[in-house]
């Protein structure tokens, strides 16, 4: 892990969203933040395919909308990713299927806990770590660097995972501030793992404050240097939630899955090209997707259960 | 008096009775099924059970309705606590978590289960992979297997495509041997494996071999439908019993969780329609 650049010392580490994503280069391994439907950094996610990035390999847990905008996109050679799919709410992930399937994407499906000890190894500064699980299985089938070993002390065939250091993690929290420190509430996912083991960090927030601030609000659970930059945007998320800010936005994560699952042409012109490729930068796309009044019916749910409940009422079938 | 129930609340019901009380039981995401079911459980039988939620990870949460994906603040709400990625799965790993919930789009007489693609010598479909079930299916000491698909899309025999299958393409979770013989003792896994398998025609164990035995059906499957919708053939358990309808109770614990019918969507139309009538703890066959 030599060639780590850690620890990013700088005070101020502002920059905007394509200054942010300028530290993603061609064939680097991507680590998503976030899991499934919650606290995805998808304005960053927009803002790599607008660069224009490609032969991404991603790497991580559960994913949904990020990975299948990513292939979709044509931004991914490889995926590594233990489960992309909308889960019940919408079944399998169409882009990502297509680009599987046609062998644009190659599929090194892992599992997560191979992932958590393959992070862990490098945060450890160790080449693998062992896993007695997976035997049995086909996963090692897609992951020919796996090994297997007899171990020194009890005689037990163990599987070796190796270290996972991804070249750069993007990251949304709730909070930051200009030196880097990020406090993310809720269900950390992996974010807490990619944020030791990634390269560079690359991190959206929903809202810069003070070092202060940041101690009164609960204080950082990542720390300032491993981050190497950060940009301040609002609803980063969108759609999926960053709660307490908003909530999941299921009526525009149907709309973009009916244009996945329609074909690539559909796919490119129904929403790649108004909400990704048309937009110069976040606030474009958040102007496009409805502006104020989006916000407003997604941050209802504080209002109570009902409420609530009201976000994910409607075209449940 | 009579009540009716759906055949989702009499899936959930079965669920949650593989469930002990006192153990620690994750169920995973993208399974309001067995989501619901770890709820009843814990409401009835197993108060003292451990609930980890999918996704979210935390602990006995009381969530005021289900939504339609799981990594939701909705769904950790009341809880007592919460774990971390690495926390829960070195929780499998060291053998204390008590069982674990899977399913797959084939799974085959030993229990293995594929949700990572279909198609033998190339991908036919990519499905969207396990998540941490590789894992767990090696490591949790107990593991329930579901699936809402048992019954084939109407074919001939020679073109029906099964879910419970003579043998996977892909084995994302491990059952109870591999396809050339290996047992989990031979692999010195730490977690005895599946242990019920619940689907939408019947409920079934695996026998000292670790191989599929059916030991109950519905009110309104038979042995004979079951076998035509399955890849291969199985036993069947000289005790063999229809499974309990829901108490009326739990079947309100169930609506009242889901007030959106969140895991009707996990159940084919047809199956949305089955209903059942419930008189006093009494089953009796309806339509």
């Amino acid at each position: 892990m030599n060639d780590m650049s850690m620890p990013f010392t700088a005070n101020d580490k502002r920059v905007d969203l394509d200054g942010l994503v300028a530290h993603v280069s061609d064939g680097d391994c991507l680590a998503v933040g976030g899991g499934l439907s919650s606290r995805v950094p998808m304005a960053a996610v927009r803002a790599i395919l607008r660069r224009g990035v490609r032969g991404l390999k991603v790497v991580g847990s559960a994913h949904g909308i990020d990975i299948d905008l990513l292939c979709g996109g044509g931004a991914v050679a490889a995926s590594a990713e233990s489960y992309v799919g909308f889960e019940q709410d919408f079944g399998m992930a169409p882009n990502y299927r297509r680009a599987c399937e046609a062998g644009e994407v190659k599929v090194e499906d892992s599992c997560c806990y191979t992932v958590v000890q393959q992070l862990r190894a490098a945060i450890s500064g160790l080449p693998f770590l062992p896993v007695r699980s997976i035997r049995g299985s086909d996963i090692a089938r897609l992951n020919p660097d796996y090994k297997l070993m007899t171990c020194p002390f009890t005689g037990e065939e163990l599987t070796l995972v190796p270290a996972l250091a991804p070249d750069v993690a993007i990251l949304h929290a709730q909070y930051g501030d200009m030196h880097g420190n990020l406090r993310i509430e809720g269900p950390p996912v992996v974010d807490l793992l990619f944020a030791r083991a990634s390269r560079k960090v690359l991190a959206t927030v929903e809202k810069l404050v003070s070092t202060e601030r940041l101690k009164e609000l609960g204080g950082a659970n990542v720390p300032y240097f491993y981050v190497t930059a950060v940009t301040e945007e609002e609803m980063g998320a969108h759609p999926t939630a960053c709660y307490p800010f908003y909530a999941y936005d299921r009526a525009h994560t149907a709309l973009y899955y009916q244009a996945a699952k329609a074909g690539p042409e559909a796919f490119r012109e129904r929403y790649l090209a108004p909400f990704v490729f048309d937009c110069p930068g976040h606030a474009a796309y958040l102007d496009r997707i409805g502006g104020a009044a989006v916000r407003a019916r997604l941050s209802s749910w504080n209002e109570g259960t009902a409420a609530w409940q009201r976000l994910y009422a409607e075209g449940i079938s | 008096m009579t009540a009716s129930c759906s055949f989702g609340e009499v899936m959930i019901n079965a669920l949650a009775r593989t469930v002990e009380d006192g153990t620690l039981v994750f169920h995973g995401y993208g399974s309001p099924l067995v989501q619901i079911a770890l709820h009843v459980a814990k409401r009835t039988h197993a108060p003292n059970m451990v609930l980890v939620a999918g996704a979210t990870y935390g602990i006995n949460p009381r969530p005021p309705f289900l939504t339609p994906t799981s990594n939701d603040w909705v769904l950790d709400r009341g809880a007592e606590c919460a774990l971390d990625i690495e926390e829960l799965f070195d929780l499998g790993a060291s053998g204390r978590m008590g069982r674990m919930f899977l399913s797959g789009l084939q799974i085959d007489r030993w229990g293995n289960a594929n949700v990572t693609m279909l198609g033998n010598r190339e991908m036919k479909l990519k499905l969207p992979g396990g998540g941490g079930g590789c894992n767990l299916s090696c490591d949790a000491q107990r593991v329930t297997l579901w699936t809402t698909a048992h019954r084939c899309e109407p074919a001939p025999r020679e073109r029906r495509r099964y879910r419970l299958v003579e043998r996977c393409d892909f084995v994302t979770s491990f059952g109870h041997r591999t396809a050339d013989g290996r047992t989990r003792a031979d692999l010195g896994h730490r977690g005895h494996g599946p242990q019920w398998l619940v689907t939408d025609l019947g409920v079934f164990d695996f026998n000292e071999e670790g191989c599929l035995r059916l030991r109950q059906l519905y009110p309104d499957t038979t042995i004979e439908e079951i076998s035509e919708n399955t890849g291969f053939e199985f036993a069947v358990a000289d005790d063999l019993s229809t499974a309990p309808l829901p108490d009326p109770d739990v079947v309100s614990t169930i609506r009242g969780l889901d007030p959106l019918g969140i895991h009707l969507k996990e159940l084919r139309p047809h199956d949305r329609e089955r209903r059942f009538t419930v008189r006093q703890h009494e089953a009796v066959e309806a339509s």
